[in-house]
């Protein structure tokens, strides 16, 4: 039986609990969607890294035992046993018969036949695909095999993921919106930055952020006016050599912040809208690193929230989106809560927490989903790792240390050595206190496994 | 300038990117693997780099092969900096 946080979002999405999803963890969305806009100047190439296609692999824990989830790897056999272990559901795992590492997992798909036949099977029994988000590719692999989206097109995807659109409908709606402007050319960012110059000089600092950043990257902090005339100076000479003067990004003043909050809302099928969830993100230097859960919030703030995700919901089924909705919000140090940062109209991190928070976190008791930085000087088997964190593993009490995605550890295990990885675990602890000692058991366990500093 | 200045600069951008002091890294220190610079840290580390050694870059212009270490960088800065004298 899958999760009641499933089940729901199934309704929601198909109109049935009873339905089969083919999920598709499509974590690069962004750079598809940003596909035909201009952002802030940046070089051709990136960090070198597999870390974040192997990010799908979390899609483990969200998929029910009935559901398909389309891995480009397949799921490593000892990890599979642990969850299993555990009495936690894993779904078929489809795996693209041709791979190539410089493309993403649904490009690898269409350029499986046999995978789409049987893709094209699944969708003739009625099971749907449920990317991350739809980008140009799991609109080409639904219309190759016929397996119907669970959620909408591609477009739709890409408009309403812009910072620009998402700072538009605040505005719309009426919420509190973090003060700054949107830019859609180089004039405009010109005009802007001169307009904000005095609040520059006074010691305001602005951030901006590229239209289709994701969490952390695309964004440059400005802390005086010569970083804002050098910025200026970097898009003109582009735009000369390009010819080409648009520019998408939202300039936005930087909010020195208590608490960074994640909501999660589903849009349902019939204009339906409900807040799935409040947790606190946990951020260092504007990078992801975690959720607490559940958080706490006064009366008042809870209900600036529901009342922020009945409009924003609201304002995105208007605009054709139906589907999950992940919106980061902020507490300022000034106690002010301003409920819309950003919008997120796809599956967010904290989306895949659902169904393991509800098989492992009991009413009552606090969680801690986050990820440990590793450093390796040679892969790791899952035996090995399970080995080092068995004083984590294998705890006494209501106390769980649960591993949520293990192809991250080795994704880079390609490189020279050492390499970097990541591991992705679910904490569970009857308060702080004990989240904390736990998460310090686990740093210490790893501290074994890859001597380096976390 | 002396590559011992270059390298020195380079060091005051990293810090300056970073948030913390950098200093003393061997050459072959390697950009993206050992000290997680992204394509954001990128930009802050170029416009580090007008500061500490007056050197003007566009992004766009760089290829992967002058970020592979500290060594690749500050040969890239050297040349470039000869470009404009």
């Amino acid at each position: 039986m899958d999760t009641s946080y499933l089940r729901t979002l199934k309704s929601k999405l198909l109109g049935t609990p009873a339905g089969r999803l083919v999920f598709v963890c499509n974590f690069e969305a962004e750079n598809w969607w940003a596909e035909g806009y201009v952002g802030l100047p940046a070089p051709r190439f990136s960090a070198p890294t597999s870390v974040v296609g192997r990010m799908e692999e979390l899609g483990v824990l969200l998929a029910g035992a009935d559901d398909v989830l389309i891995l480009k790897h397949p799921l490593d056999p000892g990890y599979r046993e642990y969850l299993s272990g555990l009495g936690l559901p894993v779904p078929s795992v489809l795996v693209p018969e041709n791979v190539r590492p410089d493309r993403s997992t649904t490009e690898d798909v269409l350029d499986s036949p046999e995978l789409l036949r049987q893709l094209s099977a699944l969708g003739a029994e009625g099971a749907h695909l449920l990317p991350m988000g739809t980008t140009v590719l799991e609109q080409k692999l639904t219309d190759r095999c016929g397996l119907p989206l669970a959620v909408p097109d591609a477009a739709t995807f890409a408009r309403v993921n812009s910072k620009i659109y998402g700072r538009r409908l605040t505005a719309a709606v009426g919420l509190r919106g973090i003060p700054g402007d949107c830019c859609e050319s180089r004039d405009e960012l010109a005009a802007v930055l001169r307009r904000r110059r005095p609040a520059l000089t006074g010691g305001t600092r602005m951030v901006v952020k590229d239209a289709y950043g994701v969490s952390g990257k695309g964004l440059l902090l400005l802390d005086r006016p010569e970083t804002a005339d050098r910025l200026l100076r970097m898009v003109d000479r582009r735009a000369e050599r390009t010819g080409d003067d648009r520019l998408h990004v939202v300039v936005e003043e930087w909010q020195d912040k208590s608490h960074d909050l994640n909501y999660q809302l589903t849009v349902a099928g019939d204009g339906g809208i409900t807040l799935d969830f409040v947790k606190r993100a946990i951020t260092e230097n504007g990078v992801h690193k975690g959720h607490l859960m559940p958080v706490a919030l006064t009366a008042g703030q809870r209900a600036e929230l529901e009342h922020a995700a009945e409009l924003v919901g609201g304002r995105l089924y208007d605009d054709g989106y139906t589907g999950i909705v992940g919106v980061d919000a902020i507490l300022t140090t000034a106690d002010v809560l301003y409920p819309v940062l950003e919008i997120n109209a796809r599956l967010n991190m904290s989306s895949y927490q659902g169904s393991v928070t509800e098989h492992c976190q009991p009413p009552g008791l606090v969680a801690f989903a986050r990820h440990y930085p590793l450093r390796l000087p040679a892969p790791v088997g899952f035996d090995e790792l399970a080995g080092a964190l068995a004083p984590v593993l294998h705890r006494d009490g209501p106390e769980r240390f649960i591993i949520t995605c293990f192809g991250t550890v080795n994704a880079d295990a390609d490189r020279p050595p050492p390499f970097d990885g990541r591991l992705y675990a679910l904490l569970v602890a009857e308060d702080q206190a004990g989240l904390t000692a736990l998460d310090d058991a686990a740093r210490a366990a790893l501290a074994h496994l890859a001597p380096r500093e976390h | 300038m002396d590559q011992g200045k270059i390298i020195a600069g380079i060091e005051q951008a990293l810090s300056d990117v970073l948030q913390r002091p950098v200093s003393d890294l061997p050459s072959q220190t390697r950009l993206f693997e050992d000290l997680h610079l992204d394509s954001t840290s990128i930009l802050e580390l170029l416009m580090a780099l007008e500061d500490t050694v007056g050197i003007e870059v566009d992004p766009e212009n760089l290829e992967m092969s002058d970020f592979t270490s500290l060594e690749t960088l500050a040969t890239y800065v050297s040349a470039n900096l000869n470009d404009d004298a």
